[in-house]
């Protein structure tokens, strides 16, 4: 009986080609260098299976974004212009192939859970996605990766309840308003209090709109909160929303920017502690799910904090208990 | 800060002889609590709430017969009996800090605002007070984040945090000053609300500006019950 469950890994060293180059951006091709290094000499190592991912078809984009904004998105990167929209979301030439094909990898990694080649899909990509709004690049974001999954994964292979969950430091933005009206995708983000932080919003009070209604679960922790307070709301309000929700598909929006290392929030998880959110994403998944969920990377911009983070996240999820 | 930009103008109104059924309509369907009773030459003469309203219906816990007799007095009643005439109003070149402190003063919850001949011009409630304040300070303004730093007692602390956001090139909107609590002692803290994701550029910024960085506001050990 092996140890663990094997998790494919969708990357692509075009994920690399992103150019966010000036001396203070932390969204850095070496994330992923870090992350994939790590990998590679870790006891996950065995269990891990490369995928290359495929470019995400443009109707599965427009499902999410809007026209106008994907041409614009496409000429900044082609006018050699150092960011879009705000100086943050800094780019390069490549950058709208590369941000096509990390939402891509999210379908690719859809694919092979369906087609049953693997349960478990880490999507290693960049750039990050959750911050992206239908019409507006925010955050270091320019396609909203998990949101344009989310889609694929209902009107391509039919899933009716999807659960998005995000642990990211940051409140996915991005992903609460593409489905703040939909009652069947549920979003739930666990984040460092808006009045502190990026980007302001998340408030407790946003439970979605309309027919959405209770379909969208904030909660946002103080600065300085640490693994215990993440680790009771997922036992407590996180785990009953689920428990209510019965979903048939999965997301996970995973940041490791909550980590006590990284400067880029207030909050102070251990490295210790991505292996509990493993455990009970795989819980999760296992019960309503076959077992099945979809993970995407967000943030995490310290570069030892963050592949550790992640392997001990992997870890966490594929471990066999039994 | 003008309450001109902040009120609503042109409220709905009605005159003193005017029915309390018609008034309790009114303030139900346009879903709210305060209806201005006028003159007419448009003077304010008087405030009804639903509060007032409610009052001047019979109680539930009456007999039938005490019930039927008593509601059919109430709608023959006009408002002006009911009405509340001791009155505080604000100038269109009133600030929302005059308003804040009024609302706060007389414990009610909206205000009419007139013009300098006591003709209605508009009205100023708590929410439109709470909408003013929201976008004074950026309250929810997307892609906004808090940083804080300790004041280092030295002279122009404001103007040097400006001076190097700018040569950085950091988009910032807000930027006060304050004690963290009402004692003494307290250390004085520096709110920026910068308009950026990159908080560790920000940090490094400060940091080698010679500022030190604050939690924004430090938890006590006995606050953290209330956490989750």
């Amino acid at each position: 009986m092996s140890r663990f469950r094997p998790i494919a890994l969708v990357t692509d060293p075009r994920y690399l080609d992103h150019d966010t180059a000036n001396s203070l951006h932390p969204e850095i091709p070496a994330r992923l260098e870090g992350i994939l290094k790590r990998l590679e000499s870790s006891p996950l190592a065995p269990y891990l299976k490369k995928i290359t991912p495929r470019k995400a078809e443009m109707n599965r984009v427009l499902a999410v974004h809007d026209e106008d904004y994907l041409s614009s998105f496409e000429g900044t990167c082609i006018s050699g212009r150092e960011f879009f929209g705000h100086p943050d979301n800094r780019l390069g030439y490549d950058s709208y192939e590369i941000a096509l094909l990390a939402a891509g990898g999210c379908l690719s990694g859809i694919d092979i859970i369906e087609n049953g080649e693997s349960e478990l899909v880490f999507c290693c990509i960049r750039p990050p996605g959750h911050h992206a709004e239908t019409a507006q690049a925010l955050g270091f974001c320019f396609l909203n990766n998990v949101a344009i999954a989310a889609r694929y994964w209902k009107d391509v292979h039919g899933k009716e309840r999807i659960l998005i969950i995000d642990w990211d430091a940051h409140h996915g933005n991005g992903i609460q308003e593409v489905f703040e009206h939909d009652p069947d995708v549920f979003y739930i983000s666990i984040h460092e209090h808006p009045t502190f932080s990026f980007p302001g919003t998340g408030y407790s009070n946003e439970t979605g709109t309309g027919a959405g209604e209770g379909a969208t679960l904030n909660i946002p922790l103080p600065p300085g909160s640490g693994d215990e307070a993440i680790l009771n709301a997922l036992k407590g309000r996180v785990g009953e929303a689920v428990k209510e929700f019965r979903p048939e598909a999965i997301i996970v929006a995973a940041g490791f920017d909550a980590h006590v290392m990284d400067d880029m929030s207030g909050l102070a998880y251990t490295t210790k502690l991505y292996g509990y959110l493993g455990t009970f994403m795989a819980f999760w998944a296992e019960r309503y799910c076959k077992g099945k969920v979809l993970s995407v990377l967000e943030g995490g911009y310290h570069l030892e904090a963050l592949p550790a983070s992640v392997e001990a996240y992997l870890a966490g999820l594929s471990v066999c208990i039994d | 800060m003008y309450i001109l930009r902040h009120m609503t103008p042109a409220p709905l109104t009605v005159e003193p002889d005017v029915l309390i059924p018609e008034a309790r309509e009114i303030l139900r369907s346009n879903r709210f609590r305060h209806l201005p009773v006028i003159d007419e030459d448009w003077r304010l003469v008087g405030m009804v709430t639903d509060r007032d309203i409610r009052s001047a219906y019979p109680s539930s816990v009456l007999s039938g017969e005490e019930r039927r007799h008593e509601l059919e007095q109430v709608s023959k009643t006009p408002v002006s009996e009911i009405m509340s005439t001791d009155l505080v109003n604000l100038l269109p070149h009133s600030t929302i800090d005059d308003a804040l402190l009024l609302l706060e003063k007389k414990k009610v919850g909206a205000i009419p605002v007139l013009d300098e001949k006591g003709v209605i011009v508009g009205i100023f409630s708590m929410r439109d007070l709470i909408r003013a304040y929201k976008r004074i300070f950026g309250l929810a303004e997307k892609g906004s984040s808090l940083v804080t730093i300790r004041d280092d007692g030295e002279p122009n602390v404001l103007a040097r945090i400006v001076k190097i956001l700018e040569q950085k090139g950091i988009p910032f909107t807000r930027l006060s000053r304050t004690k963290l609590t009402e004692d003494e002692r307290s250390p004085v803290i520096v709110y920026i609300r910068v308009q950026t994701y990159n908080i560790s550029a920000v940090h490094s910024v400060l940091v080698s500006a010679g500022f030190e960085l604050v939690d924004p506001e430090p938890l006590l050990p006995e606050d953290r019950h209330l956490n989750s």
